[in-house]
């Protein structure tokens, strides 16, 4: 057991465990967009940023990776990380200017107008946070997208921009993404992705005649808990 | 939304605010639906729990499952506390003594709502309080011993409504408690079904966005008081979307939309066969029923089309 401060309250954290699990765990709110307990923390958005003391001295950091330490302080809306906070909302906002996650996140922080000049700002949904990519490689297991190029030039993406040959139609990154960049929809008897120009055929359950996964992602799984072929022709409602 | 099969779940946190232990029958539907709307709603809320199942299950004394603070109300009064406690936290964070954004959640049962505690919340939904009103519509006072409520559907057996000789046992319709909150001009209204876990947990999220009060009726299978298998609480709670008898919709700002659309409705002898509480039927009674829910279909699909 470790004993650490969050915002003057004392607590108790197992080792291991990072400033952001504590501080959730114990109903302190820390602002996040790139954090998701069931994938590897990844430290994107930054908009986690508290303020630790230690030894006389203080950081300002991402409170998804820092591990809790033994008598560490921690401030999480001391003025030197909301001022932090709010520089990096305003990045954000610069590059999702027309994105209601985003604006609704800098308003709570009393950004009403991103302070840019109209000529830099980006009609982006994307925020570059990961959480899709880590999703199809962690938790699907697939890895049909990632990060590609660097700097002002990243962006997720297929492998060569092309169709995404890996992808199974689970829809994880759809679900997962947290600024709706990802747009998928089902009509009638198929399934697209636009974002990764992809497209399946749904499966329809013999007895009911619904459309309910699509036929990639049900091969995917038969394949590899060796079902008998015929395990998925009905729907889970009419076994 | 809903086809999200198997990856999209592991997503879900698996951290628990409903803790396990607790008293309810095997295969209820209605903890489950407590466990995935807690799951939502995340650490920084305040629920404020009516009289009925979830509070007898959830809190015997000297223990409690809840890992959020939680205050146990009267079946009466639970839209009344939780405004007071919504107001409680304005006149705070005014004061400066205050300054996280704590949610007031109300949750009761169909008594609790439909028939005492309605005119608490007829209130708290006129006055505009932001908080959110969870019902969680079992269709009897099951925790009594199934007695009729409001929410009874047409022609079930309860113990104060008990079918015989000369009765089909409940003889008024299901009470449409979605559309009253939905009368008074609320920003957001939803009905949901724990068979529906995906569908669910969205809902309870966008109410959580919504400034002002949002209500959410969640129809939770009780395999006891329907005299239902205990594992088959998911399918009855599937069938009764997919037969029409319970259609999942949601109202923003007047402007109805429906989730679950399906190529053809099954028909309702499907729902109504698994639950010994409709046994006794006869043809023409399931036939009267059918056309009814025909109707109110029908019904709700012209007010999607025409958009409020």
């Amino acid at each position: 057991m470790i004993t650490l401060s969050i915002d003057g309250r004392e607590l108790k954290a197992e080792k291991g465990q990072t400033i952001l699990q504590v501080a959730s765990e114990n109903g302190i709110d820390i602002p996040t967009l790139c954090y998701h307990e069931a994938l590897e923390p990844y430290g994107a958005c930054r908009l986690c940023v508290v303020e630790i003391f230690k030894g006389g001295r203080s950081r300002v950091v991402a409170s998804c990776l820092y591990p809790v330490e033994e008598g560490l302080e921690v401030k999480t809306s001391s003025p030197r990380v909301l001022d932090n906070r709010k520089m990096i909302l305003e990045l954000l906002l610069a590059r999702c200017c027309k994105n209601k996650v985003i604006q609704e996140l800098a308003a709570q922080m009393g950004i009403e107008q991103p302070s840019f000049k109209p000529e830099y700002l980006e009609d982006n949904d994307c925020i570059l946070c990961g959480l899709c990519v880590r999703a199809c490689e962690q938790v699907v297991g697939v890895s049909a997208i990632s990060l590609v190029n660097r700097g002002i030039t990243k962006e997720v993406a297929p492998p060569f921009f092309e169709a995404a040959t890996a992808c199974i139609g689970c829809g994880s990154c759809y679900y997962v993404c947290p600024t709706g960049a990802i747009k998928m929809e089902d009509k009638g008897d198929t399934r697209i992705i636009h974002n990764w120009k992809v497209e399946f055929k749904l499966k329809k359950c013999k007895v009911c005649g619904n459309y309910w996964a699509p036929e990639k992602q049900l091969d995917y799984i038969r394949d590899k808990l060796h079902l008998p072929e015929e395990f998925f022709d009905v729907c889970p409602d009419c076994k | 939304m809903e086809s999200l099969a198997i990856y999209a779940p592991r997503l879900v946190t698996t951290k628990e605010y409903l803790a396990s232990g607790h008293r309810a029958c095997s295969g209820c539907g209605e903890v489950l639906a407590v466990r995935l709307t807690c799951k939502a709603l995340g650490r920084n809320v305040i629920i404020v729990n009516a009289t009925g199942c979830m509070e007898i299950v959830s809190s015997q004394l000297p223990y409690t499952s809840w890992e959020v603070p939680w205050i146990h109300t009267l079946f009466e009064n639970t839209a009344a506390v939780a405004s007071g406690i919504e107001a409680g936290i304005k006149v705070l964070s005014r004061k400066g003594g205050y300054s996280q954004k704590t949610k007031v959640v109300a949750m009761a049962g169909d008594g609790g709502t439909m028939d005492i505690g309605l005119q608490a919340l007829s209130g708290a939904l006129e006055r505009g309080h932001n908080f959110i009103y969870i019902c969680y519509d079992n269709e009897a006072y099951m925790n009594t011993g199934i007695q009729r409520s409001s929410a009874t559907p047409f022609g079930a057996s309860t113990t104060t409504s008990p079918a015989g000789k000369i009765s089909i046992g409940q003889t008024s319709w299901k009470k449409n408690m979605p559309a009253i909150a939905a009368a008074h001009d609320i920003p957001y209204v939803a009905t949901a079904c724990t068979s529906y876990p995906f569908d669910l947990m969205n809902k309870v999220k966008k109410a959580m966005k919504v400034e002002g009060p949002a209500y959410i009726h969640v129809l939770s299978v009780c395999p006891t008081g329907w005299r239902l298998p205990s594992d088959l609480t998911i399918k009855a709670g599937r069938l009764a979307v997919e037969t029409g008898v319970f259609p999942l919709y949601e109202i923003e700002a007047g402007k109805y939309t429906l989730n679950f659309d399906f190529p053809q409705l099954r028909p309702v002898e499907d729902y109504l066969k698994l639950q010994g509480r409709f046994r006794h039927l006869s043809k023409e009674v399931v036939a009267q029923i059918q056309e009814r829910v025909k109707a109110e279909y029908a019904k709700l699909k012209r007010k999607v089309i025409q958009g409020s």
